[in-house]
């Protein structure tokens, strides 16, 4: 149980991030962003790159250099584009770019970045890494400052009307356009932090985003467009199902359980009663009139 | 105008959309046929007359194993200047036509079909992973054209046209098993990816472990791409091995390297050979490998002039410092095995050359008197095999071990 406690904190930490950057960007412009696993690959490069620096100081400079790439890309290439599934082709294009740059650069072999902080602590009975629990933590941290800015500031607020209705936030005085860009380089530059944090957990090679990309794009899928807190949530249970698979069977046969007990989440959730259910509960009025 | 445009601007909105779609597939397509797949580049054109060689040279320069196809590609050039530098073949330089399949068996196939079309195409070499081979077996089975392989690994596809230069699983795991048991003890865990290679090392590794005294306490599989390996490594653990046999490939291989002294799985007490080893991913496994032993065919510290010629025409044409992978030097060997067999037998032709190199026997820094044995489905490739001391970037000859005798393969 506590094996599968810390690994779950460790993943959710991980895909927590990837799937608050998919909502963020599925919310405003409607489409899957299937470069996300490559902008955590870029993440990992600049851990990379930037080995030279203190670990802790190529954090922020890393978020703070690649974030005018991901609104050049969405001003640039993506805002141009309103059909969704074009949306999606071409951030699956932006991902083969830069896997190909990538291994141009870095070559295809894989790459280690050494963890700032060694040592095991034994937590709930548990001898565990160090380094784990303090990136999940600074991921959690990260997804509640993200999540508590867009429901609790006035920029949250002219994103969330840009989810619901863009025409009417438009009217309104929001700037769509604007926002979105803005969702998606929030975005990328979390799941940048996210790569970065996780490279001295995972060997960095190119190739390596697809795998990061199932959990988070599947509790995307399970939830509401628009809500950005539905997915998080979304991404334990799917990361529980993933993590339980592999402490009770082979990784091997866990794969494949993993994707049968997805498909079956998808295809419940799909059902129109159950979709109609969840948006009734997530969007029905609340009301703060006190008890009799 | 922003997306979701309301139907007043419908028509304005249909043309962004068709642009949009135009400007994905544009972006798609440009990359992929750019950059993936299919290429040809840097070769000789193949245009053969009877007296040279051609060869059609498949290599994945692009894509995930794309390391080790360009490591593959730079020493079969470096081996087929040489040849030519002595006269080629039959009085002729031998000329390659490369052709990069990304690593993707789909590629492969139509490369290795277009190849084995071309009536000027004497022989097939390249592609690394295994699926991509076996995608080429049965066709120089149909064009009965021969197929030379650099890597290590039995051939997943039982063929009479494949010629494996790179060690067989069993020559490979018999000195490192029982290296393993001698120095650690003879409890062995095994962990591979999950794929054929990875699964047929390990039934070999049950038996020789078996046969040298020891135990196989765990046996486990990941798919490749996978991010946590704790659960694995829990298991691994749980067995209390002596050593672990860790046929992890890829960036996986980095991946559990990390995650295994991460949560000390992987000490310096704890016994470890395999792939992991390998030259390929030493530079993100220094701190893992440094001061270990690893049995393989060749490594960069061999103790032999010709090769450490190599070693430097390698450097100097790659322009790099670090241990030069395996596959590099079999590919040269390789090819300069071929050209010899070719001109002993004075063979040019598809049929002539698999009969040269059915009988031809070659000394090399691989050993002296290399040649093809047949197990009746497939060929073996018997050359010597080495134990080689890791430590500071540098792979040096421990021990000369010569010839395995083991001819088990476990083609299907």
């Amino acid at each position: 149980m506590s094996d599968f406690l810390l690994a779950l904190l460790t993943q959710f930490g991980l895909y927590g991030l990837i799937a608050l950057s998919l909502a963020l960007v599925f919310g405003t412009s409607r489409f899957m962003n299937l470069a996300v696993g490559d902008f955590v690959v870029l993440g990992a490069y600049a851990a990379v790159a930037l080995s030279a620096l203190p670990f802790w100081l190529g954090l922020p400079l890393a978020m703070i250099i690649l974030a005018p790439l991901f609104y050049v890309l969405d001003r640039g290439l993506l805002s141009r584009i309103s059909d969704p599934m074009a949306g999606m082709l071409v951030t699956w294009g932006i991902g083969i770019v830069i896997r190909q740059v990538l291994e141009v650069v870095f070559t295809s072999t894989g790459r280690s970045v050494d963890a700032p902080l060694g040592g095991s602590v034994n937590l709930l009975g548990v001898e565990y890494p160090v380094y784990r629990i303090v990136i999940a933590l600074i991921a959690i941290v990260l997804v509640g400052a993200v999540i508590a800015y867009v429901y609790g500031s006035r920029a949250g607020l002219r994103l969330r009307a840009v989810a619901e209705n863009p025409s009417m936030a438009a009217f309104f005085g929001a700037r769509p356009g604007r926002t979105r860009a803005l969702a998606f380089t929030a975005g990328g530059v979390l799941v940048v932090a996210a790569g970065y944090l996780y490279s001295p957990v995972l060997g960095v090679s190119p190739a390596m985003g697809f795998s990061l990309l199932v959990p988070g794009f599947v509790a995307v899928l399970m939830t509401r467009a628009g809500s950005f807190i539905a997915p998080v949530i979304a991404v334990v249970f799917v990361v529980a199902a993933q993590v339980l698979l592999r402490q009770i069977v082979t990784d091997a046969v866990a794969e494949t359980l993993f994707y049968v007990v997805v498909l079956t989440a998808v295809v419940i959730r799909a059902n129109p009663h159950i979709r109609r259910f969840i948006t009734w509960i997530a969007t029905r009025p609340r009301s703060f009139a006190p008890r009799a | 105008m922003d997306r979701n445009t309301p139907a007043l601007f419908r028509s304005s909105r249909m043309r962004r959309t068709r642009t949009g779609i135009a400007v994905a597939l544009a972006v798609s397509a440009a990359t992929v046929l750019s950059g993936c797949s299919g290429g040809s580049f840097g070769a000789t054109t193949a245009e053969s007359d009877d007296a040279g060689l051609s060869i059609g040279f498949i290599v994945p320069a692009t894509g995930p194993v794309s390391s080790i196809g360009l490591a593959m590609q730079a020493g079969f050039e470096l081996g087929v200047e040489k040849v030519n530098a002595e006269g080629g073949v039959g009085g002729a330089d031998i000329v390659f036509d490369a052709q990069d399949d990304g690593g993707d068996p789909a590629s492969t196939t139509l490369i290795a079909r277009r190849f084995a079309q071309d009536p000027a195409v004497d022989l097939l070499f390249g592609t690394v992973a295994g699926d991509a081979a076996a995608a080429v077996a049965p066709i120089a089975d149909e064009s009965e054209i021969p197929f030379a392989t650099a890597v290590y690994g039995d051939p997943s596809v039982c063929s009479v046209n494949w010629w494996p230069f790179g060690a067989s699983n069993r020559q490979l795991l018999q000195l490192q098993v029982a290296n393993l048991i001698a120095q650690y003890g003879p409890r062995i865990a095994f962990v591979g990816s999950d794929y054929n290679f990875p699964h047929d090392v390990a039934v070999a590794a049950t038996e020789i472990i078996a046969a040298n005294g020891g135990e196989l306490v765990a046996e486990e599989y990941s798919p490749l791409g996978t991010t946590d390996f704790s659960a694995t490594i829990s298991r691994l653990a749980g067995s209390e091995p002596d050593a672990v046999l860790s046929y992890v490939v890829g960036s996986d291989a980095v991946t559990f390297a990390q995650q295994g002294q991460q949560f000390g799985l992987l000490t310096d007490e704890m016994g470890l050979e395999g792939a992991a080893l390998d030259a390929d991913y030493y530079p993100a496994v220094a701190d893992l490998v440094d001061g270990r032993q690893h049995v393989t065919r060749w490594a960069d510290g061999l103790e032999d002039d010709d090769s450490a010629a190599f070693v430097a025409a390698y450097r100097a044409k790659t322009d790099t410092t670090g241990p030069v992978p395996e596959t590099a030097a079999i590919a040269y060997y390789a090819i300069q095995f071929i050209a010899a067999a070719a001109n002993s037998a004075d063979a040019t032709t598809r049929e002539g050359l698999s009969a040269a190199l059915a009988d031809f026997s070659y000394d090399s820094p691989l050993g002296e008197g290399t040649h093809f044995e047949s197990t009746g489905a497939s060929n073996l490739f018997q050359a010597d095999m080495f134990t080689y001391a890791i430590a500071d970037g540098a792979y040096t000859e421990a021990a000369a071990n010569g010839l395995v005798d083991d001819q088990g393969v476990s083609c299907r």
